[in-house]
C-alpha cells in the first residue's frame, strides 16, 4: 500500500533539491561573509591593510550570492566553482583547526566553518547533485 | 567573546542526542512500515515522498525544537514559557512538514519570530549571547531559508522576484548585526572590553593576596629597570613588535622566555609607549603557553589574566578587527584567541591599576603628549 501525501503532493519541488539546498547554504554564507567584510571598515581607518581585506571580502561575497543563484538555475560551472570554493574553505579551517590558535572552539566556528562547506560539497557531490547538474537535465537556458 | 553558558551547556549533549533520535526515528518507522503497520507506512511513505530540501528543513525544525526544550531548566519566568511555546512549536511543525499541507507559511512565521524574539531579548539584555544561542539561530536560518525555497514559484511580476531574493539574506544580515550589538551593548564581568576576557576571580582581594600583588609589582619593576634602553633588551633577546597605527604601545617579545610563569626575571614581553623624545618602558607582560590555560593569580582579583577572544588577525600586515557572532572574518585573516596574559604596569595607571589589562587612556595620552 503507497499513499500519496500532502506532504508529497505540495512539497514537490519546482527544481532538484540538491542545487536547492546547497544554494541557500552559499547564500547563508554569503550574508555572513559580507557582515565580516563591513564589520572591518571600521578597523580599515587605522588598519590600512583592513580596507583591502574588506573590500575583497565584500567582493567574494556578492560573487558568492551570484554562484548560489546560478547553482539554482543548475549551472554546470557554477558547481565546479562552488566545489572549488568550499573544498578550499574546509581544507584551511581543517588546517587551523590543527594550529594552537584557538580558530575553531566550540559549537558555532565548527558549524559555519566545518559543517556548512562540507554539507554544500555533500549536496553537490552526491548522486542527485550530480543528476541534477548532468547535461540531460540542465533547464532551458531561454527560460 | 562568546563562550558557552554554564546553563545551556546541557543543550549541546541533547543536541547530539536528538540528531541521533532524529537518525533512529526513521530507522524505526521503516521497521514497523516493513511489519505492515498501517499508521507507519503512511507515515514512512509520507516521509519517503518529500524532498530532500523538506526532510532537512524538517529534521532543523526538529532539532532547534529540541534544543529549546533542552534550555527550559535553565531559564525561568517569561523566557522559560517561550521556550516551551516555541520548543513544542518547532516540533510540530516539523512533522506537520510530512503530514500537511499548511505548514509552510507558519513555519516561516514561526522562524522568523523565534529569530527575531532572540534578538530583541539579546539587545534588551535579558540573554547573554552565547554558542549555544547563536548556533540555535544558525540552524533557525538555514531552516528559514529551505522553507522559503519551497514556495512554488507564482507571480513573476515585480516586487515579488526581489522580494524572494533579498528577504533571506536580509533576514541573515540583520540577525547577525542584532546579535553583535545585544553582546556588545551587554558585556558580562569576565569582559574588561570587547575582545578581552578575564580569568574568573573572587570578587575581594584578601591582605595576603593584596601583599603578593605588592610584591610581584615591586619585583617586576626591580627586574625590568634593566631595560629602560631598548637597545639593552634587543641585546637580551626581546624582539620588537611590529608598529601599529592602531595601537601606540609596542611589545618588546622574548621566545626563550616561553616556558617561564610568572617569573618576574623571565617577562615574556615588554610593553614600551612611544613618546615624543623615544621609546618608554611603561611594563611587563607575563603571557602562558595555550589558550585557556590561566596563570597563578596571587594577588586574587588584583591580579586577574586576560586572554583576547573573537580577534581576526590578518598576517599580512600584522593587523586585527572583530569576528562576527558567526565566527567570520574578513578574507585573508583568522579567527584567533591569545594565551592569557597579565600586564604589570610600572607607571601609573590611574584608577585602573597596576595589572589592568589595558593602559588607561588619559595615562596614555599624557605618555604620547611628553
Amino acid at each position: 500500500m503507497s499513499i500519496t501525501s500532502p506532504a508529497a503532493r505540495t512539497n514537490q519541488a519546482p527544481s532538484p533539491s540538491a542545487p536547492e539546498i546547497a544554494s541557500v547554504l552559499v547564500v547563508t554564507q554569503a550574508s555572513l561573509s559580507l557582515v565580516a567584510g563591513l564589520s572591518a571598515i571600521p578597523f580599515g581607518i587605522v588598519e590600512p591593510g583592513f580596507r583591502v581585506l574588506s573590500l575583497v571580502t565584500i567582493l567574494i561575497a556578492i560573487g558568492m550570492f551570484w554562484l548560489a543563484r546560478n547553482l539554482r538555475r543548475q549551472r554546470r560551472w557554477a558547481r565546479r566553482w562552488v566545489i572549488a570554493i568550499e573544498a578550499l574553505s574546509l581544507a584551511t579551517s581543517l588546517l587551523l583547526m590543527l594550529l594552537p590558535i584557538g580558530a575553531i572552539r566550540g559549537p558555532v566556528p565548527v558549524l559555519v566553518n566545518l559543517a556548512m562547506p562540507a554539507a554544500v560539497l555533500g549536496a553537490l557531490l552526491s548522486r542527485a547533485g550530480r543528476r541534477a547538474f548532468a547535461p540531460a537535465s540542465m533547464p532551458d537556458r531561454k527560460g | 567573546m562568546y563562550d558557552i553558558a554554564t546553563d545551556h551547556a546541557g543543550a549541546l549533549s541533547a543536541a547530539i542526542v536528538l540528531v541521533v533520535v532524529l537518525w533512529l526515528s526513521v530507522r524505526v518507522l521503516r521497521w514497523l512500515a516493513g511489519r505492515r503497520i498501517g499508521w507507519a507506512i503512511r507515515l514512512f511513505d509520507a516521509y519517503a515522498a518529500a524532498p530532500a530540501i523538506t526532510k532537512l528543513a524538517a529534521a532543523l525544525m526538529l532539532l532547534s525544537g529540541g534544543l529549546h526544550l533542552a534550555l527550559v531548566p535553565g531559564h525561568e519566568g517569561i523566557t522559560a514559557l517561550l521556550f516551551v511555546i516555541d520548543g513544542v512549536g518547532f516540533i510540530v511543525l516539523g512533522i506537520a512538514a510530512f503530514v500537511s499541507r499548511w505548514w509552510r507559511r507558519p513555519a516561516i512565521l514561526w522562524l522568523v519570530a523565534t529569530i527575531l524574539a532572540y534578538i530583541v531579548w539579546v539587545i534588551a539584555g535579558w540573554e547573554t549571547p552565547d554558542q549555544v544561542g547563536i548556533a540555535c539561530k544558525l540552524i533557525e536560518l538555514v531552516a528559514l531559508g529551505l522553507v522559503m525555497r519551497l514556495a512554488q514559484p507564482g507571480r513573476r511580476t515585480w516586487p515579488r522576484p526581489i522580494w524572494r531574493a533579498v528577504a533571506f539574506p536580509t533576514m541573515t544580515v540583520g540577525a547577525t548585526i542584532g546579535i553583535w550589538v545585544g553582546g556588545l551593548a551587554h558585556p558580562d564581568a569576565l569582559h574588561a572590553h570587547a575582545g578581552a576576557v578575564l580569568q574568573p576571580a573572587s570578587a575581594v582581594a584578601t591582605p595576603t593576596e593584596q601583599d603578593a600583588a605588592k610584591q610581584l609589582l615591586a619585583a617586576t619593576r626591580a627586574s625590568i629597570a634593566r631595560y629602560e634602553d631598548p637597545a639593552a633588551a634587543i641585546a637580551a633577546g626581546y624582539k620588537p613588535g611590529p608598529v601599529s597605527n592602531a595601537d601606540p604601545l609596542r611589545h618588546f617579545e622574548n621566545k626563550a622566555n616561553a616556558n617561564a610563569v610568572l617569573d618576574p626575571n623571565h617577562p615574556q614581553a615588554l610593553v614600551y609607549a612611544q613618546t615624543k623624545h623615544g621609546l618608554q618602558l611603561i611594563g611587563a607582560m607575563y603571557q602562558m603557553k595555550r589558550p585557556g590555560q590561566w596563570g597563578p593569580d596571587p594577588g586574587g582579583p588584583l591580579t586577574q589574566w586576560h586572554q583576547h577572544e573573537g580577534i581576526c588577525f590578518s598576517p599580512f600586515g600584522i593587523e586585527f578587527s572583530f569576528e562576527t557572532p558567526f565566527w567570520t572574518c574578513p578574507v585573508g585573516s583568522t579567527s584567533i584567541t591569545t594565551p592569557p596574559m597579565l600586564h604589570v604596569w610600572i607607571v601609573d595607571n590611574g584608577k585602573n591599576g597596576p595589572f589592568a589589562a589595558d593602559l588607561d587612556k588619559t595615562v596614555q595620552r599624557e605618555l604620547q603628549g611628553s
